[in-house]
């Protein structure tokens, strides 16, 4: 079956499977729209870009480590971590407020770190792993809030940061996401790093024995998992102006549908930087559509696995087609 | 006019098959007895593969018909096929690591007992199953990883004869197998054919044809360019045949004998591994190959990777132009000092990441050295490429195509290259040739020798004894994890090498195993 799309150059680079991901894009947008005249206008759009922006960054470090043929199911509470952890350190004075963001994000890279040495040198299967990681981070952020109110507010850079506009009227975090995912292409393209990514993820045996060091690469994908993970939650956190607990619940899920909705295999060694960019944006959508449509939670909660079930359903049809 | 009765077991006429652009396979003709084997001959990518692949009901041919009794039929699966009598043993080993020997044999079709896996069936099964396949001595509780590759290859026989079949299908079946458990299969395979079976043989070893076969097909570049009674064709003849020109020596000559002087590039002090590999000594010189021979899974896999810093914990020195070095992992063995480079025994899963393009696996090794601050240099990448692919002769449809999309020797080809890349001093090769046509092999050949004229040193294991003959200027015996027997020179015999190898002295070994290991072709 040849595809009559595939004779355009440009389309022919382009996986079938992003190119299903910005279709299902069109599409929302087309029945948002049909349902409400105000779902395209710049300003909403804008502001679903700069919602996605906050999944954006979770779903980068998760495409990492998919690519790599593993799974970071600790990203919830990193997130929290990265969120509680930023405020705090507004509470230590000024040079704490200072680097208020970079001690989140630390504190998640070491949190990403653990689960690398765990997958990479204790060999513990990363579904296991980093899921107790998970548990364990969920234990020190209670610990922490146990019995008395630290601060949890976000300093006003911060929250500047997540929603103001300083360029060009494009919300911050847009650009974040933009300065994010260049380095992200940039790495995965041009870099002896980026390579390994690909070739460990498609045979970690073949990329051993070709001299690739495969443990460090493991390890400092899952440090760059945890560290993007913690920055979305002082990114969130300076959002809605405070950390709390629970607050990276909502980002499990879709992190990983939106890696794999954008064409990043499951198993590992294949995906594009593009697809995932999609797939944060088709989530983000389907949600602000469910929301918008003002059913009850339970429906919509649902609705929203229903449909990534199905669209999953999907793509592992087209790619056996295409096998 | 052709009644059931007269009509051949099987027939294919002016079969086709096309992948996209490549024609796999282009109007074939093939007609099985039952009671004979038929030998089928080609080089990879010749279409043999594909041409058993329609028998087999895995892919659908797109023009052409197919009888069986005389009676047209059309498989639209492999169970089809299967209950039609067609049994397929591929290429590629299809056993499931975990699970056992009589598991494995049995997974099709497992007997059951009130809607349960009868294990006590299930195994007797597959003691039977096994001692029809020669296998008597493998446990069927055995799980499958506990067991070498030979043993492998004949539960993986096992398996097709528990389904039945009328026509069996042997795709490279004793590609893996040494020589002893080579004679084990054939006697096998002529008691099938005294049942009254027919067996399709593809083998790239002609001696095993020569032996075995009733009639020879040779197929190149999916047309089948002759059949034949076996015995007709002198091996030259059929070579020409196979790659379509001329073809004289397959090995290159070997350099006269040097006088062993100064520091070998490669020295190996009493190295031991876990009882697996036994207080090893060897030395290799710039501009030697020598080879490892011995029976499969007597410590030479183990030997080479050892070498190459893969396993933990060994004991010993090994030392590169007379400095001892420590190497814990494949990057410190790469690395200039020491130069090293190991083509592994499996190049679908240690070799190539066969999903990814030509480019991104030739440069997987050196990137190193294509590289600056960790950026990859694509000039630098995209040069070196062209100049290892020239260099090779490597057939691709440019760089970006995935490598899982060429065939077997050029895959090998790639393998190769790409250790070439690291611009190695010493070469350690597992098994190089397992699975490739005649022309890459021989090409393989004048490549180690050259590589070796310009001052590498070679460390070579192959299961094929031929190889080590044509090829090696010492070969060192393993047997149970260590040195047997170093040979070297005129010692190196076929005689020499197969009673070394079984540890028996010198002459107590019949002239009898001699067609039996042979492989390639005459010279």
């Amino acid at each position: 079956m040849t595809n009559p799309l595939a004779t355009l150059p440009v389309l022919r680079r382009l996986d079938p499977a992003v190119l299903t991901a910005f279709g299902c894009i069109v599409l929302l947008l087309l029945f948002g729209a049909m349902r409400n005249p105000n779902f395209l206008s710049p300003d909403y759009l804008l502001l679903q870009l700069q919602v996605g922006s906050f999944l954006a960054m979770v779903a980068t470090g998760m495409m990492l480590v998919i690519l790599l043929g593993q799974i970071d199911l600790s990203v919830p509470w990193i997130i929290t971590v990265g969120g509680m952890m930023s405020t705090a350190a507004v509470g230590w004075g000024p040079w704490g407020a200072t680097f208020a963001i970079p001690i989140g994000v630390l504190c998640g890279l070491v949190f990403g770190l653990v689960n690398g040495i765990g997958v990479a040198y204790l060999r513990v299967p990363s579904m296991i792993f980093t899921l107790g990681i998970n548990a364990v981070a969920q234990g020190f952020m209670v610990l922490r809030t146990g019995g008395f109110a630290p601060q949890d507010m976000a300093t006003e850079s911060m929250h500047d940061l997540a929603t103001g506009r300083l360029i060009l009227g494009i919300p911050n975090p847009v650009w974040v996401w933009i300065a994010v995912g260049a380095v992200t292409v940039f790495l995965l393209r041009r870099t002896v790093f980026g390579r390994a990514i690909y070739a460990i993820g498609n045979r970690e045996t073949a990329a051993y024995l070709s001299g690739i060091r495969t443990q460090r690469v493991v390890l400092a994908v899952f440090g760059i998992s945890g560290a993007l993970a913690a920055f979305a939650g002082a990114l969130l956190a300076g959002y809605s102006t405070k950390a709390y607990q629970g607050m990276g619940d909502p980002y499990l899920l879709p992190s990983i549908a939106a890696v794999v909705l954008g064409g990043t295999s499951i198993l590992g060694g294949r995906g594009t930087y593009l697809g995932t960019v999609a797939g944060v944006i088709l989530i983000t959508l389907l949600q602000s559509i469910l929301s918008v449509e003002q059913i009850p939670e339970a429906y919509r909660q649902l609705i929203f696995g229903a449909v990534i079930v199905a669209m999953l359903l999907l793509y592992g049809r087209g790619a056996k087609v295409a096998a | 006019m052709d009644g059931p009765s007269s009509a051949p077991l099987f027939r294919m006429e002016g079969v086709s098959k096309r992948y996209g652009g490549v024609k796999a396979l282009t109007n074939a003709d093939l007609t099985v007895e039952a009671g004979h084997i038929h030998g089928v001959l080609g080089e990879n990518g010749a279409g043999k593969s594909t041409l058993m692949k329609i028998m087999a009901g895995v892919v659908q041919p797109d023009e052409g018909r197919m009888t069986l009794d005389g009676n047209p039929v059309a498989f639209g699966n492999p169970a089809a096929a299967n209950a039609a009598g067609i049994v397929c043993i591929f290429q590629e080993l299809s056993l499931v690591p975990e699970l056992s020997v009589a598991d494995n044999i049995c997974i099709s079709n497992p007997p059951k007992r009130f809607g349960l896996i009868d294990q006590r069936a299930q195994r007797r099964i597959a003691e039977e199953a096994l001692a029809r396949a020669g296998g008597e001595d493998i446990h069927p509780l055995a799980p499958i990883k506990d067991l070498p590759l030979s043993r492998r290859q004949l539960v993986e026989i096992a398996k097709a004869l528990v389904r039945k079949p009328r026509i069996l299908i042997l795709d490279e079946a004793t590609s893996a197998l040494t020589a002893a458990d080579v004679r084990k299969v054939f006697s096998v395979l002529k008691r099938l054919r005294q049942e009254g079976l027919a067996l399709l043989y593809i083998s790239h070893r002609m001696a095993e044809i020569a032996e075995l076969a009733d009639e020879c097909t040779v197929f190149r570049n999916g047309r089948n360019v002759g059949t034949f009674k076996s015995g007709t064709k002198s091996d030259t003849e059929i070579v020409e045949l196979m790659i379509g020109r001329e073809y004289s020596h397959v090995f290159p000559p070997k350099p006269a004998p040097q006088a062993a002087t100064g520091t070998p590039a490669l020295e190996v002090r009493n190295l031991s591994w876990n009882n697996r590999l036994k207080d090893i000594s060897l030395t290799a010189r710039a501009g030697e190959i020598v080879g490892l021979g011995g029976l499969d899974g007597q410590g030479q896999r183990e030997l080479l990777l050892a070498l190459f810093g893969v396993l933990r914990s060994t004991t010993g020195e090994i030392l590169i132009d007379g400095k001892k070095c420590n190497l814990n992992c494949p990057n410190d063995a790469k690395q200039g000092s020491i130069g090293m480079a190991l083509i592994p025994e499996d190049r679908k899963t240690e070799g190539l990441m066969l999903p990814m393009s030509v480019r991104d696996n030739l440069s997987m090794a050196s990137l190193g050295r294509l590289s600056k601050g960790g950026l990859v240099d694509r000039a630098a990448e995209t040069k070196a490429i062209d100049e290892m692919i020239g260099l090779l002769a490597i057939k691709t449809d440019g760089t970006a195509v995935p490598v899982g999309t060429l065939s077997g020797g050029n895959q090998q080809k790639i393998v190769i290259a790409k250790w070439l890349m690291t611009k190695p001093k010493v070469i350690l090769l597992n098994d190089p040739t397992r699975g490739i046509d005649v022309g890459t092999k021989a090409e393989i050949y004048q490549l180690l020798r050259k590589l070796a004229d310009q001052g590498a040193a070679i460390l070579y294991y192959s299961t094929d004894y031929d190889e080590l003959i044509g090829c090696c200027d010492r070969v060192l015996v393993l047997y149970d994890g260590a040195v047997g027997r170093v040979l070297s020179g005129d010692e190196i015999t076929e005689r020499a090498l197969v009673s070394s190898a079984l540890n028996i002295g010198a002459g107590q070994v019949g002239t009898g195993t001699s067609s039996m290991a042979g492989a390639g072709a005459a010279g």
